[in-house]
Protein backbone atom coordinates (compact mmCIF):
# COMPACT_ATOMS: atom_id res chain seq x y z
CA UNK A 1 0.00 0.00 0.00
CA UNK A 2 2.65 2.53 0.84
CA UNK A 3 4.50 1.32 -2.31
CA UNK A 4 1.20 2.44 -4.61
CA UNK A 5 1.27 5.72 -2.50
CA UNK A 6 4.54 6.38 -3.86
CA UNK A 7 3.63 5.88 -7.72
CA UNK A 8 3.26 9.11 -8.42
CA UNK A 9 6.27 10.40 -7.55
CA UNK A 10 8.50 7.63 -8.98
CA UNK A 11 6.40 7.68 -12.23
CA UNK A 12 7.16 10.87 -12.58
CA UNK A 13 10.57 10.70 -11.74
CA UNK A 14 11.32 8.26 -14.31
CA UNK A 15 9.80 10.18 -17.06
CA UNK A 16 11.21 13.22 -15.94
CA UNK A 17 14.42 12.77 -18.31
CA UNK A 18 12.31 11.89 -21.57
CA UNK A 19 9.64 14.67 -20.25
CA UNK A 20 12.04 17.61 -20.18
CA UNK A 21 14.21 16.48 -23.64
CA UNK A 22 10.69 16.41 -25.09
CA UNK A 23 9.70 19.82 -23.45
CA UNK A 24 13.01 21.53 -24.81
CA UNK A 25 13.50 20.03 -28.26
CA UNK A 26 10.30 19.11 -29.82
CA UNK A 27 7.17 20.72 -28.40
CA UNK A 28 9.29 24.18 -27.81
CA UNK A 29 10.75 24.26 -31.07
CA UNK A 30 6.98 23.31 -32.90
CA UNK A 31 5.39 26.28 -30.52
CA UNK A 32 8.88 28.42 -31.71
CA UNK A 33 8.69 27.39 -35.45
CA UNK A 34 5.22 28.66 -35.68
CA UNK A 35 6.06 32.10 -33.97
CA UNK A 36 9.43 32.39 -35.69
CA UNK A 37 7.28 32.33 -38.88
CA UNK A 38 5.77 35.73 -37.71
CA UNK A 39 9.20 37.14 -37.14
CA UNK A 40 12.10 38.15 -39.58
CA UNK A 41 14.64 36.95 -37.30
CA UNK A 42 17.54 36.50 -39.20
CA UNK A 43 21.62 35.78 -38.44
CA UNK A 44 22.49 38.09 -35.73
CA UNK A 45 19.31 37.42 -33.48
CA UNK A 46 17.14 40.54 -33.93
CA UNK A 47 13.99 39.71 -34.78
CA UNK A 48 10.68 41.77 -34.85
CA UNK A 49 7.19 40.66 -35.29
CA UNK A 50 6.45 41.27 -38.97
CA UNK A 51 2.76 39.27 -38.62
CA UNK A 52 1.97 37.61 -41.93
CA UNK A 53 4.68 39.37 -44.16
CA UNK A 54 6.33 35.75 -44.49
CA UNK A 55 3.44 34.31 -45.56
CA UNK A 56 2.62 37.12 -48.23
CA UNK A 57 6.33 36.56 -49.51
CA UNK A 58 5.95 33.04 -49.28
CA UNK A 59 2.65 33.19 -51.67
CA UNK A 60 5.06 35.56 -54.54
CA UNK A 61 8.03 33.88 -53.92
CA UNK A 62 8.33 31.93 -57.61
CA UNK A 63 11.06 29.68 -55.79
CA UNK A 64 8.43 28.14 -53.37
CA UNK A 65 6.28 27.33 -56.34
CA UNK A 66 8.49 26.11 -58.24
CA UNK A 67 9.81 23.78 -55.11
CA UNK A 68 6.16 22.57 -54.42
CA UNK A 69 5.83 21.72 -58.09
CA UNK A 70 9.16 19.84 -57.73
CA UNK A 71 8.63 18.22 -54.29
CA UNK A 72 4.99 16.69 -55.94
CA UNK A 73 6.29 15.50 -59.41
CA UNK A 74 8.98 13.63 -57.01
CA UNK A 75 6.35 12.25 -54.78
CA UNK A 76 4.46 11.01 -57.87
CA UNK A 77 7.31 9.54 -59.60
CA UNK A 78 8.97 8.00 -55.96
CA UNK A 79 6.20 6.96 -54.51
CA UNK A 80 4.27 4.52 -57.10
CA UNK A 81 7.81 3.42 -58.31
CA UNK A 82 8.69 2.54 -54.70
CA UNK A 83 5.15 0.84 -53.67
CA UNK A 84 5.86 -1.32 -56.74
CA UNK A 85 9.37 -2.20 -56.55
CA UNK A 86 8.57 -3.46 -52.53
CA UNK A 87 5.41 -5.04 -54.09
CA UNK A 88 6.90 -7.08 -56.44
CA UNK A 89 9.94 -8.14 -54.44
CA UNK A 90 7.79 -8.80 -51.47
CA UNK A 91 5.09 -11.28 -53.53
CA UNK A 92 8.33 -12.44 -55.05
CA UNK A 93 9.71 -13.58 -51.72
CA UNK A 94 7.04 -15.01 -51.16
CA UNK A 95 6.22 -17.43 -53.76
CA UNK A 96 9.97 -18.35 -54.14
CA UNK A 97 11.88 -20.65 -51.46
CA UNK A 98 14.30 -22.42 -52.94
CA UNK A 99 17.51 -19.83 -51.17
CA UNK A 100 14.83 -17.19 -50.39
CA UNK A 101 16.60 -16.26 -47.16
CA UNK A 102 19.51 -14.70 -49.44
CA UNK A 103 17.49 -13.22 -51.82
CA UNK A 104 16.17 -11.18 -48.94
CA UNK A 105 19.34 -10.18 -47.50
CA UNK A 106 20.63 -9.25 -50.64
CA UNK A 107 16.97 -6.97 -51.65
CA UNK A 108 17.63 -5.36 -48.21
CA UNK A 109 21.05 -4.75 -47.66
CA UNK A 110 20.60 -1.29 -49.39
CA UNK A 111 18.24 0.11 -46.56
CA UNK A 112 21.04 -0.29 -43.76
CA UNK A 113 23.57 2.42 -45.07
CA UNK A 114 23.08 6.34 -45.18
CA UNK A 115 21.44 8.04 -48.15
CA UNK A 116 24.72 10.17 -48.42
CA UNK A 117 26.50 6.85 -49.43
CA UNK A 118 23.53 6.45 -51.61
CA UNK A 119 24.00 9.66 -53.55
CA UNK A 120 27.63 8.98 -53.67
CA UNK A 121 27.42 5.79 -55.37
CA UNK A 122 24.78 6.73 -58.05
CA UNK A 123 26.69 10.03 -58.72
CA UNK A 124 29.04 8.14 -60.18
CA UNK A 125 27.17 5.78 -61.89
CA UNK A 126 24.68 8.57 -63.70
CA UNK A 127 28.30 10.55 -64.35
CA UNK A 128 28.96 10.93 -67.51
CA UNK A 129 31.29 8.42 -68.08
CA UNK A 130 29.48 6.66 -65.51
CA UNK A 131 28.30 2.89 -65.11
CA UNK A 132 25.61 3.63 -66.45
CA UNK A 133 26.76 5.80 -69.54
CA UNK A 134 29.25 2.81 -70.24
CA UNK A 135 26.02 0.15 -70.58
CA UNK A 136 24.35 2.49 -71.96
CA UNK A 137 27.42 2.82 -75.09
CA UNK A 138 27.97 -1.06 -74.99
CA UNK A 139 24.15 -0.95 -76.67
CA UNK A 140 24.70 2.07 -78.66
CA UNK A 141 22.38 3.88 -76.55
CA UNK A 142 24.98 6.37 -76.37
CA UNK A 143 25.69 8.94 -73.31
CA UNK A 144 22.47 10.43 -71.41
CA UNK A 145 23.38 13.69 -68.95
CA UNK A 146 21.32 11.80 -66.34
CA UNK A 147 21.90 14.80 -63.48
CA UNK A 148 22.46 17.52 -65.70
CA UNK A 149 19.05 17.08 -67.43
CA UNK A 150 15.97 18.63 -65.93
CA UNK A 151 13.64 16.28 -67.11
CA UNK A 152 15.58 12.96 -66.22
CA UNK A 153 16.88 14.55 -62.58
CA UNK A 154 14.07 13.68 -60.35
CA UNK A 155 13.36 10.12 -61.78
CA UNK A 156 17.16 9.43 -61.33
CA UNK A 157 16.72 10.73 -57.52
CA UNK A 158 13.62 8.69 -56.92
CA UNK A 159 15.39 5.22 -58.16
CA UNK A 160 18.15 5.92 -56.04
CA UNK A 161 15.85 6.31 -52.79
CA UNK A 162 13.73 3.80 -54.16
CA UNK A 163 16.83 1.64 -54.10
CA UNK A 164 18.01 2.50 -50.60
CA UNK A 165 14.72 2.59 -48.53
CA UNK A 166 12.57 -0.09 -50.69
CA UNK A 167 13.64 -3.05 -48.32
CA UNK A 168 11.78 -1.66 -45.77
CA UNK A 169 8.49 -1.65 -47.05
CA UNK A 170 9.26 -5.18 -48.87
CA UNK A 171 9.84 -6.34 -45.56
CA UNK A 172 6.78 -5.21 -44.06
CA UNK A 173 4.28 -6.06 -47.17
CA UNK A 174 6.16 -9.87 -46.53
CA UNK A 175 4.87 -9.63 -43.07
CA UNK A 176 1.34 -9.07 -44.31
CA UNK A 177 1.37 -11.62 -46.72
CA UNK A 178 2.52 -14.26 -44.69
CA UNK A 179 -0.52 -13.34 -42.16
CA UNK A 180 -3.10 -14.36 -45.12
CA UNK A 181 -3.88 -17.90 -43.77
CA UNK A 182 -2.90 -20.86 -46.86
CA UNK A 183 -5.98 -21.93 -47.27
CA UNK A 184 -7.67 -19.41 -48.33
CA UNK A 185 -5.31 -19.81 -51.38
CA UNK A 186 -6.19 -23.58 -51.83
CA UNK A 187 -9.62 -23.16 -51.38
CA UNK A 188 -9.54 -20.47 -54.47
CA UNK A 189 -7.10 -22.87 -56.21
CA UNK A 190 -8.96 -25.91 -55.74
CA UNK A 191 -11.90 -23.77 -57.16
CA UNK A 192 -10.05 -23.27 -59.91
CA UNK A 193 -9.33 -19.55 -59.64
CA UNK A 194 -6.22 -18.16 -61.76
CA UNK A 195 -2.83 -16.84 -60.30
CA UNK A 196 -4.54 -13.37 -61.36
CA UNK A 197 -7.72 -14.18 -60.00
CA UNK A 198 -6.07 -15.24 -56.45
CA UNK A 199 -4.00 -12.22 -56.44
CA UNK A 200 -7.37 -9.37 -57.30
CA UNK A 201 -9.67 -11.16 -54.78
CA UNK A 202 -7.34 -12.70 -51.81
CA UNK A 203 -3.86 -11.23 -51.85
CA UNK A 204 -5.22 -7.44 -52.80
CA UNK A 205 -7.86 -7.29 -49.83
CA UNK A 206 -6.21 -8.28 -47.25
CA UNK A 207 -3.21 -6.64 -47.82
CA UNK A 208 -4.61 -3.52 -47.75
CA UNK A 209 -3.88 -1.84 -44.55
CA UNK A 210 -0.06 -3.15 -45.21
CA UNK A 211 -0.45 -1.49 -48.41
CA UNK A 212 -1.88 1.58 -47.18
CA UNK A 213 0.40 1.83 -44.52
CA UNK A 214 3.90 1.77 -47.29
CA UNK A 215 1.52 3.98 -49.40
CA UNK A 216 1.84 6.91 -46.27
CA UNK A 217 5.09 5.84 -44.89
CA UNK A 218 6.53 6.85 -48.04
CA UNK A 219 4.94 9.63 -48.97
CA UNK A 220 6.07 11.28 -46.01
CA UNK A 221 9.38 10.23 -46.69
CA UNK A 222 9.06 11.47 -50.15
CA UNK A 223 8.67 14.54 -48.85
CA UNK A 224 11.39 14.80 -46.66
CA UNK A 225 14.16 14.15 -49.19
CA UNK A 226 17.00 16.08 -48.52
CA UNK A 227 20.58 14.27 -48.33
CA UNK A 228 20.64 12.51 -52.11
CA UNK A 229 19.75 15.98 -53.21
CA UNK A 230 22.58 17.77 -51.50
CA UNK A 231 25.15 15.16 -52.29
CA UNK A 232 23.95 14.59 -56.05
CA UNK A 233 22.29 17.40 -57.56
CA UNK A 234 22.35 20.42 -54.84
CA UNK A 235 19.04 21.47 -56.13
CA UNK A 236 19.61 21.62 -59.69
CA UNK A 237 20.16 21.64 -62.85
CA UNK A 238 18.83 25.43 -62.68
CA UNK A 239 16.53 24.59 -59.73
CA UNK A 240 14.99 21.25 -61.27
CA UNK A 241 15.59 19.57 -58.26
CA UNK A 242 15.42 22.17 -55.58
CA UNK A 243 12.44 20.34 -53.33
CA UNK A 244 10.56 21.89 -50.44
CA UNK A 245 13.31 20.70 -47.76
CA UNK A 246 16.25 22.05 -49.35
CA UNK A 247 14.32 25.46 -50.00
CA UNK A 248 14.45 25.22 -45.76
CA UNK A 249 17.97 24.76 -45.74
CA UNK A 250 18.92 27.15 -48.19
CA UNK A 251 16.82 30.28 -46.69
CA UNK A 252 17.99 28.92 -43.50
CA UNK A 253 21.66 28.40 -43.76
CA UNK A 254 22.82 29.77 -47.00
CA UNK A 255 20.75 33.19 -46.51
CA UNK A 256 20.30 32.83 -42.78
CA UNK A 257 16.86 33.87 -42.76
CA UNK A 258 15.31 32.05 -39.86
CA UNK A 259 12.04 33.61 -39.94
CA UNK A 260 11.57 32.75 -43.53
CA UNK A 261 13.02 29.50 -43.82
CA UNK A 262 10.56 28.63 -40.65
CA UNK A 263 7.62 29.48 -42.54
CA UNK A 264 8.54 27.37 -45.41
CA UNK A 265 9.33 24.68 -42.55
CA UNK A 266 5.61 25.61 -41.51
CA UNK A 267 4.49 24.50 -45.18
CA UNK A 268 6.52 20.86 -45.09
CA UNK A 269 4.38 20.65 -40.96
CA UNK A 270 1.22 21.61 -42.71
CA UNK A 271 1.70 18.83 -45.84
CA UNK A 272 2.84 15.87 -43.38
CA UNK A 273 -0.02 16.70 -40.73
CA UNK A 274 -2.21 16.44 -43.68
CA UNK A 275 -1.17 12.81 -44.83
CA UNK A 276 -0.69 11.73 -41.33
CA UNK A 277 -4.59 13.12 -40.39
CA UNK A 278 -5.84 11.24 -43.76
CA UNK A 279 -3.92 8.27 -42.60
CA UNK A 280 -5.58 8.27 -39.26
CA UNK A 281 -9.51 8.57 -40.72
CA UNK A 282 -8.70 5.68 -43.21
CA UNK A 283 -6.78 3.32 -40.87
CA UNK A 284 -10.09 4.15 -38.49
CA UNK A 285 -12.32 3.05 -40.99
CA UNK A 286 -10.61 0.07 -42.63
CA UNK A 287 -10.48 -1.10 -39.19
CA UNK A 288 -14.43 -1.12 -38.80
CA UNK B 1 -14.96 -28.74 -35.64
CA UNK B 2 -14.95 -30.07 -39.22
CA UNK B 3 -13.54 -27.64 -40.52
CA UNK B 4 -10.04 -27.98 -38.87
CA UNK B 5 -10.58 -31.96 -38.86
CA UNK B 6 -10.48 -31.76 -43.00
CA UNK B 7 -7.53 -29.00 -42.89
CA UNK B 8 -4.86 -32.04 -42.39
CA UNK B 9 -6.24 -34.06 -45.52
CA UNK B 10 -6.24 -30.95 -47.43
CA UNK B 11 -2.94 -29.86 -46.91
CA UNK B 12 -1.36 -33.30 -47.38
CA UNK B 13 -3.53 -33.54 -50.71
CA UNK B 14 -1.30 -30.39 -51.06
CA UNK B 15 1.62 -32.06 -50.60
CA UNK B 16 1.43 -34.90 -53.00
CA UNK B 17 0.23 -32.41 -55.74
CA UNK B 18 3.48 -30.32 -54.71
CA UNK B 19 5.85 -31.77 -57.20
CA UNK B 20 3.50 -30.99 -60.09
CA UNK B 21 3.59 -27.40 -59.40
CA UNK B 22 7.51 -26.16 -59.85
CA UNK B 23 7.06 -25.91 -63.69
CA UNK B 24 5.75 -22.19 -63.25
CA UNK B 25 7.93 -21.45 -60.65
CA UNK B 26 10.93 -21.09 -62.02
CA UNK B 27 10.95 -18.09 -63.46
CA UNK B 28 9.79 -16.06 -60.41
CA UNK B 29 12.99 -17.56 -58.99
CA UNK B 30 14.81 -16.35 -61.76
CA UNK B 31 13.21 -12.66 -61.74
CA UNK B 32 14.37 -12.61 -57.90
CA UNK B 33 17.68 -13.66 -58.50
CA UNK B 34 17.68 -10.63 -61.25
CA UNK B 35 15.90 -8.17 -58.33
CA UNK B 36 18.54 -9.19 -55.90
CA UNK B 37 21.81 -8.99 -58.25
CA UNK B 38 20.94 -5.89 -59.26
CA UNK B 39 20.14 -4.24 -55.95
CA UNK B 40 23.64 -5.46 -54.64
CA UNK B 41 25.72 -4.73 -58.03
CA UNK B 42 25.95 -1.17 -56.71
CA UNK B 43 27.69 -2.47 -53.81
CA UNK B 44 30.03 -5.06 -56.22
CA UNK B 45 30.82 -1.75 -58.28
CA UNK B 46 31.59 0.18 -55.51
CA UNK B 47 33.86 -2.57 -54.13
CA UNK B 48 35.49 -2.52 -57.46
CA UNK B 49 36.42 1.02 -57.88
CA UNK B 50 37.01 1.35 -54.42
CA UNK B 51 40.31 -1.28 -54.87
CA UNK B 52 41.50 -0.05 -58.29
CA UNK B 53 44.38 1.84 -58.56
CA UNK B 54 44.26 5.33 -59.18
CA UNK B 55 44.20 7.24 -62.06
CA UNK B 56 42.52 4.50 -64.08
CA UNK B 57 39.19 5.21 -64.42
CA UNK B 58 37.39 1.39 -64.41
CA UNK B 59 34.19 2.84 -66.05
CA UNK B 60 33.01 1.73 -68.07
CA UNK B 61 32.28 -2.09 -66.73
CA UNK B 62 35.65 -3.34 -66.94
CA UNK B 63 38.09 -5.12 -65.13
CA UNK B 64 40.77 -3.77 -63.88
CA UNK B 65 43.93 -5.32 -64.53
CA UNK B 66 44.98 -5.12 -61.28
CA UNK B 67 43.66 -4.88 -57.43
CA UNK B 68 45.22 -2.77 -55.10
CA UNK B 69 44.66 -1.34 -51.36
CA UNK B 70 46.53 1.76 -51.89
CA UNK B 71 43.45 4.19 -51.96
CA UNK B 72 41.99 2.64 -48.56
CA UNK B 73 45.08 3.02 -46.42
CA UNK B 74 45.37 6.47 -48.07
CA UNK B 75 41.87 7.69 -46.72
CA UNK B 76 42.67 5.98 -43.63
CA UNK B 77 45.69 8.05 -43.35
CA UNK B 78 44.15 11.22 -44.71
CA UNK B 79 43.14 13.94 -42.49
CA UNK B 80 40.22 14.72 -41.44
CA UNK B 81 38.59 11.19 -41.85
CA UNK B 82 39.98 9.48 -38.48
CA UNK B 83 38.39 12.17 -36.78
CA UNK B 84 35.14 12.15 -38.43
CA UNK B 85 34.73 8.29 -37.95
CA UNK B 86 35.24 9.22 -34.21
CA UNK B 87 32.80 11.82 -34.16
CA UNK B 88 30.51 9.38 -35.79
CA UNK B 89 31.63 6.59 -33.24
CA UNK B 90 30.48 9.36 -30.55
CA UNK B 91 27.33 10.94 -31.79
CA UNK B 92 25.72 7.25 -32.40
CA UNK B 93 26.98 5.20 -29.47
CA UNK B 94 26.29 8.08 -26.81
CA UNK B 95 22.96 8.52 -28.52
CA UNK B 96 22.30 5.00 -27.62
CA UNK B 97 23.41 4.33 -24.34
CA UNK B 98 21.30 7.71 -23.35
CA UNK B 99 18.26 6.95 -25.35
CA UNK B 100 18.19 2.91 -24.25
CA UNK B 101 18.15 4.40 -20.20
CA UNK B 102 16.10 7.23 -20.66
CA UNK B 103 12.96 5.39 -23.01
CA UNK B 104 12.75 2.31 -21.17
CA UNK B 105 12.87 4.17 -17.30
CA UNK B 106 10.01 6.11 -19.14
CA UNK B 107 7.65 3.15 -20.96
CA UNK B 108 8.05 1.60 -18.06
CA UNK B 109 7.02 4.37 -16.11
CA UNK B 110 4.29 4.68 -19.01
CA UNK B 111 3.22 1.51 -18.45
CA UNK B 112 3.30 0.38 -15.29
CA UNK B 113 2.71 3.64 -13.15
CA UNK B 114 -0.33 5.83 -12.39
CA UNK B 115 0.77 9.45 -11.70
CA UNK B 116 -0.98 12.88 -12.65
CA UNK B 117 -1.23 13.90 -16.43
CA UNK B 118 0.10 10.35 -17.89
CA UNK B 119 -2.06 9.77 -20.70
CA UNK B 120 -1.91 13.45 -21.53
CA UNK B 121 1.46 13.14 -22.01
CA UNK B 122 1.77 10.31 -23.70
CA UNK B 123 -1.36 11.68 -26.38
CA UNK B 124 1.80 14.25 -26.57
CA UNK B 125 4.85 12.56 -27.54
CA UNK B 126 2.32 10.96 -29.81
CA UNK B 127 1.18 14.24 -31.68
CA UNK B 128 4.86 15.14 -31.92
CA UNK B 129 5.54 12.73 -34.19
CA UNK B 130 3.49 14.17 -36.45
CA UNK B 131 6.19 17.63 -36.72
CA UNK B 132 8.75 16.18 -39.16
CA UNK B 133 12.07 17.22 -37.46
CA UNK B 134 13.10 19.09 -40.39
CA UNK B 135 10.10 22.03 -40.12
CA UNK B 136 11.42 22.30 -36.64
CA UNK B 137 15.13 22.57 -37.75
CA UNK B 138 15.62 26.58 -37.80
CA UNK B 139 14.04 26.90 -34.04
CA UNK B 140 16.12 23.55 -32.87
CA UNK B 141 19.19 25.30 -34.17
CA UNK B 142 18.40 29.01 -33.02
CA UNK B 143 17.98 27.30 -29.71
CA UNK B 144 21.20 25.50 -29.37
CA UNK B 145 22.89 28.44 -31.01
CA UNK B 146 22.06 30.52 -28.42
CA UNK B 147 22.86 27.98 -25.41
CA UNK B 148 26.72 28.33 -27.60
CA UNK B 149 26.27 24.72 -28.95
CA UNK B 150 26.72 25.14 -32.33
CA UNK B 151 30.28 23.17 -33.06
CA UNK B 152 29.72 20.95 -30.00
CA UNK B 153 29.09 17.36 -28.79
CA UNK B 154 26.71 18.41 -26.76
CA UNK B 155 24.81 20.70 -29.05
CA UNK B 156 24.91 17.56 -31.58
CA UNK B 157 23.87 14.98 -29.52
CA UNK B 158 21.24 16.00 -26.91
CA UNK B 159 18.16 17.44 -29.15
CA UNK B 160 18.28 14.22 -31.10
CA UNK B 161 17.57 12.28 -27.82
CA UNK B 162 13.84 13.12 -27.54
CA UNK B 163 13.06 9.89 -29.69
CA UNK B 164 9.28 9.34 -29.54
CA UNK B 165 9.79 6.21 -31.56
CA UNK B 166 11.97 4.92 -28.64
CA UNK B 167 9.54 5.80 -25.90
CA UNK B 168 6.67 4.37 -27.74
CA UNK B 169 8.17 0.72 -28.67
CA UNK B 170 9.29 0.44 -24.82
CA UNK B 171 6.11 1.38 -23.51
CA UNK B 172 4.26 -1.01 -26.07
CA UNK B 173 6.61 -3.63 -24.79
CA UNK B 174 7.07 -3.56 -20.85
CA UNK B 175 2.93 -3.23 -21.12
CA UNK B 176 3.14 -6.90 -22.16
CA UNK B 177 5.18 -8.16 -19.21
CA UNK B 178 2.64 -9.25 -16.28
CA UNK B 179 2.46 -6.80 -13.29
CA UNK B 180 2.72 -9.75 -10.54
CA UNK B 181 6.51 -9.28 -11.40
CA UNK B 182 6.66 -5.93 -10.65
CA UNK B 183 4.57 -6.51 -7.67
CA UNK B 184 6.07 -9.49 -6.48
CA UNK B 185 9.57 -7.58 -6.29
CA UNK B 186 7.62 -4.31 -4.30
CA UNK B 187 6.49 -6.51 -2.08
CA UNK B 188 9.97 -7.62 -1.39
CA UNK B 189 10.33 -4.30 -0.68
CA UNK B 190 12.64 -3.43 -3.49
CA UNK B 191 13.08 0.00 -4.33
CA UNK B 192 11.92 1.63 -7.47
CA UNK B 193 15.28 2.19 -8.93
CA UNK B 194 16.25 -1.72 -7.51
CA UNK B 195 12.92 -2.98 -9.50
CA UNK B 196 14.04 -1.31 -12.71
CA UNK B 197 17.29 -2.67 -12.87
CA UNK B 198 17.00 -6.44 -11.93
CA UNK B 199 13.28 -6.41 -13.99
CA UNK B 200 12.50 -4.61 -15.98
CA UNK B 201 16.34 -4.37 -17.97
CA UNK B 202 16.93 -7.80 -17.86
CA UNK B 203 13.10 -8.54 -19.29
CA UNK B 204 13.25 -5.95 -21.87
CA UNK B 205 17.02 -7.02 -23.30
CA UNK B 206 15.74 -8.07 -26.74
CA UNK B 207 13.77 -4.98 -27.67
CA UNK B 208 16.44 -3.05 -26.19
CA UNK B 209 18.96 -4.75 -28.85
CA UNK B 210 16.15 -4.27 -31.31
CA UNK B 211 16.32 -0.37 -30.49
CA UNK B 212 19.68 -0.17 -30.03
CA UNK B 213 20.50 -1.33 -33.52
CA UNK B 214 18.09 1.20 -35.06
CA UNK B 215 19.28 4.41 -32.73
CA UNK B 216 22.89 3.28 -33.83
CA UNK B 217 22.13 3.05 -37.55
CA UNK B 218 19.84 6.57 -37.20
CA UNK B 219 22.61 8.44 -35.87
CA UNK B 220 25.36 6.87 -37.93
CA UNK B 221 23.46 7.56 -40.95
CA UNK B 222 22.26 10.77 -39.85
CA UNK B 223 22.93 14.29 -42.35
CA UNK B 224 20.96 17.30 -41.91
CA UNK B 225 21.33 17.92 -38.21
CA UNK B 226 25.09 16.94 -37.89
CA UNK B 227 25.51 19.45 -41.44
CA UNK B 228 23.85 22.08 -39.87
CA UNK B 229 25.59 21.83 -36.76
CA UNK B 230 29.12 20.76 -36.81
CA UNK B 231 31.18 23.35 -38.53
CA UNK B 232 34.46 22.30 -38.11
CA UNK B 233 36.56 18.48 -38.42
CA UNK B 234 36.30 18.76 -34.24
CA UNK B 235 32.47 17.57 -34.49
CA UNK B 236 32.34 16.72 -38.07
CA UNK B 237 30.55 13.25 -38.92
CA UNK B 238 31.50 11.08 -41.06
CA UNK B 239 28.46 11.77 -43.58
CA UNK B 240 29.28 15.07 -43.65
CA UNK B 241 32.49 14.35 -44.22
CA UNK B 242 32.18 12.66 -47.22
CA UNK B 243 30.27 15.23 -48.66
CA UNK B 244 33.29 17.51 -48.43
CA UNK B 245 35.67 14.94 -50.15
CA UNK B 246 33.12 14.90 -53.15
CA UNK B 247 33.14 18.65 -53.56
CA UNK B 248 37.08 18.78 -53.57
CA UNK B 249 38.31 17.40 -56.91
CA UNK B 250 39.34 14.12 -55.41
CA UNK B 251 39.51 11.06 -57.87
CA UNK B 252 36.63 8.27 -58.25
CA UNK B 253 38.95 5.54 -56.28
CA UNK B 254 39.08 7.75 -53.29
CA UNK B 255 35.51 8.78 -52.94
CA UNK B 256 34.73 5.42 -53.61
CA UNK B 257 36.84 3.94 -50.46
CA UNK B 258 35.53 6.23 -48.33
CA UNK B 259 32.06 5.54 -48.70
CA UNK B 260 32.92 1.89 -48.76
CA UNK B 261 34.83 2.68 -45.47
CA UNK B 262 31.70 4.36 -43.81
CA UNK B 263 29.43 2.01 -44.63
CA UNK B 264 31.42 -0.99 -42.80
CA UNK B 265 29.71 -0.48 -39.25
CA UNK B 266 26.20 -0.55 -40.66
CA UNK B 267 27.35 -3.50 -42.58
CA UNK B 268 28.72 -5.28 -39.98
CA UNK B 269 25.30 -4.68 -38.21
CA UNK B 270 23.34 -6.03 -40.75
CA UNK B 271 25.68 -9.51 -41.03
CA UNK B 272 25.81 -9.60 -37.34
CA UNK B 273 22.21 -8.71 -36.42
CA UNK B 274 20.23 -9.04 -39.42
CA UNK B 275 17.56 -10.91 -37.89
CA UNK B 276 16.59 -8.79 -35.03
CA UNK B 277 16.23 -5.89 -37.91
CA UNK B 278 14.14 -8.33 -40.36
CA UNK B 279 11.69 -9.72 -37.36
CA UNK B 280 11.60 -5.69 -35.80
CA UNK B 281 10.10 -4.26 -39.02
CA UNK B 282 7.96 -6.95 -39.61
CA UNK B 283 6.59 -6.53 -35.68
CA UNK B 284 7.01 -2.93 -34.73
CA UNK B 285 7.01 -1.25 -37.72
CA UNK B 286 10.28 0.70 -36.70
CA UNK B 287 11.80 2.49 -39.24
Amino acid sequence: MRHRLRDPVTGLLFVLPVLVLFLIFRIFPTLGAAGMSLTNWNIGGEWDVVGADNYVRLWNDPNFWASLRVTLVYAAIFVPLTVLVSLGTALLLNAVIFMRGLFRSMLFLPYVTSFVFAGIIWRWIYEFDGLLNGLLTKVDLGPVQVLESSSLVLPALAVVSCWKGFGYSMLILLAGLKAIPGSYMEAARVDGASAWQRFRSITLPLLKPALFFVLVIETISSFQVFDTIYVMTGGGPAKASYTLIYGIYERGFRFFEFGYAATWGMVLFAIVLAISLIQRRFLGRGNT
Amino acid sequence: MTLTATRPAATSARAATRPRRPRGRWWLFALLALMSLLTVAPFAAMIIVALSPRGKPTVPVQWPESLTLDNITQVLSASGFAQWTLNSLIYSAVSVVVILITASMAGYAFAKKRFPGRDAMLWTFLATMMVPFQATLIPVFVLISNLNGVDTFWGLIVPTLANSQAVFLMRQFILGLPDELFDAAKVDGASELRVYWTIVVPLTKPIMATLGVFVFLWHWNDFLWPLVLSQSDATRTLTVGLTILRTEELQWSMVMSSAAISAVPCLLVFFLLQRYLVNSIAMTGLK
